[in-house]
């Protein structure tokens, strides 16, 4: 039987972005909130509304007990786990199953193997997609030093156990290794308890390039194209983009057969992406495989004209492919870019405060996904993420075009957000070029820096301020003639 | 209106020598002014610092709005009295702005021994309650007084418009609906308590601040109880238990925060309304005053040049501009305001009498202020114009102008003698405004005059006596009355005395008028009426 | 009468010197004349010196939030009376409102305490209510025991005074 009630899993623009989707196609939603979220236009925008109970916002959200007696308590017979929270958490997925309902994403073996790293990176070995060489410790050093130079430089050492950049060192040169590697493994007995490390080759200067995939479960699958992600700030991306810019394209074919290779072996349901390493050279490795709608798929949608959420729910309700590979065009260049409450000067810290103005690009080829809306409350509880700017143009110079403008026409103001950092990036010559790479960032961050305001700016912003409050104002403006006129006379 | 045609000529040696004479005037002026305000002693203004105080000036500037006008009243008051020792008589009071309110402010002088009120301090404190009762002009008392100069108590305690006065002019202020805000910044003892106390609003400041009818001294003396000053009337005991004052301020600064505040309450007046235009400058540049004023007392000059250089665009509507031409009346605007002008050019006849008094009925009629423009000798004596009845038309101008329901502003521009000064809008007859040139004189008669009518009426006594005619006896009759009458006769004495409101640069006219002319305003129109006039 | 702003944490103060022909402002030590329109699409626009800057404001509270170009500035801005306020010392005595009795005392002297306090829980007319300290400080005396009474206007606390000495 067809879906007829999504249960939304999650908040925020993407828990908005479902509804969207879901209510042009006919479907009713039911939003799940928590107390701090109250307000937040995911609740208001849908049909039923079920407060979860939990001391931390976050945990709400994760409550699998709350969410499926919701589901049962407003009728709904689909739950979308949307990105973030429970979207890859195969035991949720199963349990959604487990109580009759319908789970829009994909198996929960497909996430259980794409979860865990080592078995979805022996997955992909197995079908032929390339991995970035590596070797882990087994047996004593020296037999690791020996295995892992035979991997080429330079290297990435890092514990076997641990991450978080605990114990990691770049090695360029054979002579480095040995003391590297004894370095590494005091760290990773320090931090993890475990001695064990892992070398694997380090690409410079990598370009993060992923591939979305759309698959019935039964074999049938189709890649929509790639999407370079590589201006990323603390490990998170910030702008995304299709096609990749200077992306040769029997390259970028190579590497959507790659995709495409995994996807199907895994039997892959639903959307996916299958995110790559692409180094200088050419050679790309496969990072990972996320089993759920990315928050980035706007720009496919965009380039493709799919709607990649309405394609989940054909998919969840047993639709077989309706797509072959060669009905998949692009039309355009798409990018997006993500708005943040942070303070980009300060190391992206993240900012909270009140959205006290909101006024939304529009024009054509703009797009904007948010959940927000005026007046809400953006607190320290959720990711820092408010909304994302989608432009498309037919080039990719014309859609940074409409990014520029449509960052110039958004007002969001109340909390500090990562809009003028944004802009700076559009304007960047690299960026413009298309000379990206994961450390766009770090390598431009003194050029991507607030130019010091002018004198005269600088007046205009501290009296326009001035001019917003009632003891300015009154002062400038409430003085009758022939006061005025006279000005400051002393006789 | 169409603009004065101006004949002046400023290419002639008269021209410089009245403009290096008057701009010497005016020098002579700033530099009293300026020592009055504020040469103190080093000594005195320690201790302020001292004290966590601001210097009174100070405060003002933090109380006013920024980039508005202070009309400054008898800032030269006591200036020729008390040897010197009570500059401005020890007090500052002015029109300003406040909040975007057009209020009269009355600030004690600490740094003059320690603000004590002398006899001429009070006299200006009552005038400046009196403008604001003419005018209904909103009061901001900055208290900080040792309270009355004993060894001069009995000019300045006991009559009706001494110290009493000002306690019952701010009760009348009350009662008329015109808000009071004192900003206790010192020490209000005995009389001076009553300041706060009969406020609308009181703050004070902690530490510094009190309110008491008599001080630890005073208390001592008369009961034994020792008591220090703060807890006899300090900012806390006041705000908090007695309810003499009601905010309590943390410092000066915020004493004049928390009264900017206070006045930002208060509703705005509903003036009443004048004929207006949009202003505009004069046509005739005002610095060219300088060279009209003759350099002698003696000489007269064409006070339509004057008019020239304070109206707006130098726009002049002459009213019978043939007849009684030692009057000059018309009307012009100032800054917006219409005005009706009343000029001397000359001694008033019969007919100029005549012309000044319709004049003037006409304004009261049409709602127009009037302005006097003082350059006076008197009404012409004689046989022939006492039997033309020169006293009763005279008395005619008395009349109109007395009763005007009008508000009447005068400028002393130079000589003000006799009974033209009554005419002409003299101190008794309620300007709400009267302001001086440096360069005026004002007295009974000149003083070659006084002198030369002593002299005769010295030579007819020794006649009458029967003895002879000794001319040096004369002549020092002649030289006496001289001197004494140059003292007297001077702008600095009569400002000493506050027979006016205070001695202005001449081309400070325009904007103390226009000040003047919007707080007159304020203050509702009667109808009009008037006594009986003798035809 | 000066208006204090903050602005990426540089302060900065503004006076009014004249509003005729146009308004003119010192900011901080320059002149400029500025005038503000309602721009057609509901955006400000500040002219400063002839030169027009097309922005978005809004007010919260102490603080205005203000686009210009694409980027975005938060000033905090003084509100005088307060910023006046905090420049001396304020009140010492905490005193009893009306006559009444002391149920529970929660400071004893040499006590550092905040603004907001609560130094003494008291009843009276049946009610009971707690006095609390009128500013940052250190207790100086308490000056009543539980179950004393005391009469309206009584000094029952005394913040110890602040560094300047209170002048005769």
């Amino acid at each position: 039987m067809p879906i007829t009630t999504i249960l939304i899993a999650n908040r925020g623009e993407i828990a908005c972005r479902i509804q969207r989707t879901a209510r042009a196609l006919g479907l009713r939603t039911t939003a799940v909130y928590h107390f701090a979220d109250r307000a937040a236009p995911h609740v208001a925008a849908a049909d039923a509304q079920v407060e979860l109970l939990a001391d931390a916002p976050t945990a709400a959200y994760l409550d699998v007990h709350q969410l499926l007696a919701a589901a049962r308590a407003t009728g709904a017979d689909a739950v979308h786990p949307g990105y973030g929270f429970l979207a890859e958490n195969a035991r949720f997925a199963a349990a959604v199953e487990a109580a009759g309902l319908t789970f829009i994403g994909p198996q929960p073996e497909v996430i259980d193997l794409m979860g865990d790293k080592i078995r979805a990176r022996e997955f992909a070995v197995q079908h032929g997609v390339p991995v970035a060489p590596s070797c882990t410790q087994t047996g004593t050093l020296d037999e690791f030093v020996v295995a892992a130079s035979a991997l080429g430089f330079p290297l990435l050492i890092k514990a076997a156990a641990g991450g978080g950049g605990k114990g990691m060192s770049i090695v360029r040169a054979a002579g480095e290794l040995r003391e590297c590697a004894q370095q590494s493994a005091a760290a990773a007995t320090r931090y993890f308890a475990d001695g064990r490390i892992y070398a694997e080759r380090y690409v410079e200067r990598p370009r993060h390039i992923e591939v979305q995939v759309l698959g019935d479960g039964r074999g049938r699958l189709v890649h929509l194209f790639e999407r370079e992600c590589s201006v990323q700030r603390r490990f998170q991306k910030i702008i995304e983009e299709t096609p990749a810019p200077n992306l040769p394209s029997a390259q970028r074919d190579r590497i959507c057969e790659a995709a495409v290779n995994l996807a199907g072996a895994a039997k892959y349901r639903n959307v996916g992406t299958v995110e790559f390493i692409l180094a200088p050279d050419g050679e790309f490795y496969f990072l990972e495989m996320n089993t759920r709608l990315q928050v980035e798929h706007p720009v496919t949608e965009t380039v493709t004209g799919f709607d990649l959420v309405a394609a989940q729910i054909r998919i969840a309700n047993g639709e077989d492919l309706w797509l072959t590979q060669d009905q998949v065009r692009q039309r355009g260049h798409a990018i997006e870019c993500r708005i943040c409450a942070e303070q980009p000067e300060h190391d992206f810290r993240p900012a909270t405060g009140n959205i006290k103005r909101l006024r939304i690009p529009h024009a054509d080829g703009v797009r904007f996904d948010s959940g927000i809306t005026e007046g809400l409350a953006v607190g320290a509880a959720f990711d820092s993420m408010l909304a994302k700017l989608v432009c498309h143009g037919v080039d990719r110079d014309a859609a940074i075009a409409r990014m520029r403008q449509a960052l110039h026409d958004l007002v969001l103001l109340g909390v500090d957000t990562n809009v003028g950092y944004l802009a700076r990036i559009f304007e960047h010559p690299a960026f413009v070029a298309g000379q990206l790479h994961t450390g766009f960032v770090v390598e431009h961050a003194a050029s991507l820096r607030a130019a010091p305001l002018a004198p005269r700016e600088r007046a205009a912003i501290l009296l326009a301020a001035a001019l917003a409050t009632d003891e300015f104002r009154r002062m400038a403006f409430d003085i009758p003639e022939p006061h005025a006129s006279i000005g400051h006379w002393r006789n | 209106m169409s603009r004065i045609r101006s004949t002046l000529n400023t290419n002639t040696p008269e021209f410089r020598q009245n403009t290096l004479a008057n701009l010497a005037r005016r020098d002579a002026f700033r530099l009293r002014q300026q020592t009055a305000r504020d040469a103190r002693p080093t000594r005195d203004v320690e201790r302020l610092r001292k004290q966590g105080k601001m210097l009174p000036r100070e405060r003002l500037e933090k109380l006013l709005d920024p980039g508005t006008p202070f009309l400054e009243l008898s800032s030269l008051a006591a200036g020729l009295d008390y040897d010197g020792e009570a500059p401005g008589a020890s007090c500052i009071t002015g029109i300003g702005m406040i909040s975007g309110r057009e209020v009269i402010i009355h600030a004690d002088d600490s740094s003059i021994k320690g603000g004590a009120w002398y006899p001429l301090t009070v006299k200006k404190i009552v005038r400046c309650l009196d403008i604001a009762i003419e005018n209904r002009l909103p009061v901001v008392h900055l208290c900080d007084s040792a309270g009355g100069f004993l060894p001069l108590q009995s000019e300045l305690f006991p009559d009706k418009h001494m110290a009493g006065r000002i306690f019952r002019n701010q009760a009348m202020l009350s009662k008329l609906n015109v808000k009071q805000l004192s900003l206790v910044f010192g020490h209000c003892t005995a009389g001076g308590a009553y300041i706060p106390a009969l406020s609308d609003y009181a703050v004070i400041v902690r530490g510094t601040g009190a309110v008491f009818l008599g001080g630890p001294p005073l208390v001592k003396a008369a009961t034994g109880e020792i008591v220090t000053v703060d807890e006899l009337g300090g900012c806390d005991m006041h705000t908090q238990v007695s309810g003499t004052c009601d905010y309590p301020a943390n410092s000066e600064l915020h004493a004049v925060a928390l009264g900017r505040e206070v006045v930002a309450q208060w509703e705005r007046p509903q003036k009443w309304a004048i004929q207006q235009t949009a202003s505009e400058p004069p046509y005739y540049a005002p610095e060219e005053l300088y060279g009209i004023i003759p350099d002698d007392i003696k000489r007269g000059f064409d006070m339509r040049e004057v008019i020239a250089r304070v109206v707006d665009g130098s726009r002049f509507h002459e009213y019978q501009p043939a007849y009684g031409t030692t009057l000059v009346c018309g009307y012009a605007n100032l800054w917006g305001y219409k005005i009706g002008i009343l000029a001397n050019n000359g001694v008033l006849f019969n007919d100029s009498a005549l012309k000044g008094a319709h004049f003037i009925e006409l304004c009261n009629q049409n709602a127009t202020p009037l302005v006097f423009l003082q350059n006076i000798t008197g009404y012409m004596v004689g046989k022939e114009y006492e039997a033309r009845g020169i006293t009763k038309d005279g008395a005619k101008m008395i009349m109109a102008q007395a009763c005007s329901r009008v508000p009447k502003f005068t400028v002393m521009c130079h000589g003000s003698f006799g009974a033209g000064n009554y005419g002409m809008c003299g101190r008794a007859y309620d300007a709400r405004l009267l302001l001086a040139w440096p360069n005026h004189q004002i007295g009974v008669m000149g003083g070659e005059q006084a002198a030369r009518t002593l002299a005769e009426v010295k030579t007819r006594q020794l006649e009458r006596d029967g003895k002879a005619l000794d001319r040096g006896v004369v002549e020092k009759v002649y030289q006496d009355t001289l001197g004494a009458y140059q003292e007297q006769l001077s702008a600095y004495y009569a400002t000493s005395k506050l027979w006016d409101d205070g001695i202005i640069d001449p081309l400070d006219t325009r904007n103390a008028l226009g000040i003047a002319i919007s707080a007159a305003l304020n203050a509702p129109l009667e109808n009009p009426g008037y006594g009986i006039f003798r035809f | 009468m000066t208006i204090h702003l903050i602005l990426d944490g540089i302060p900065a103060t503004i006076t009014i010197l004249a509003r005729r022909p146009a308004l003119t402002c010192r900011v901080g030590d320059q002149i400029w004349t500025v005038a503000e329109t309602a721009a057609a699409d509901a955006g400000t626009v500040v002219t400063i010196d002839g030169e027009a800057f097309h922005l978005w404001r809004v007010q919260e509270g102490d603080r205005v939030h203000i686009k210009l170009g694409t980027r975005t500035f938060s000033l905090a801005v003084d509100d005088p009376i307060n910023a006046a306020a905090q420049l001396g010392g304020s009140s010492n005595a905490v005193r009893a409102d009306m006559p009444g009795v002391v149920v529970g005392v929660n400071c004893a002297a040499g006590d550092v305490v905040r603004a907001g306090h609560p130094l003494l829980t008291i009843e009276s007319m049946k009610m009971q209510m707690t006095l609390t300290a009128p500013r940052d400080g250190t207790i100086g005396t308490v000056a009543v025991k539980v179950n004393e009474s005391f009469q309206k206007g009584a000094v029952l606390v005394v913040m110890a005074a602040e560094l300047e000495a209170t002048p005769s």
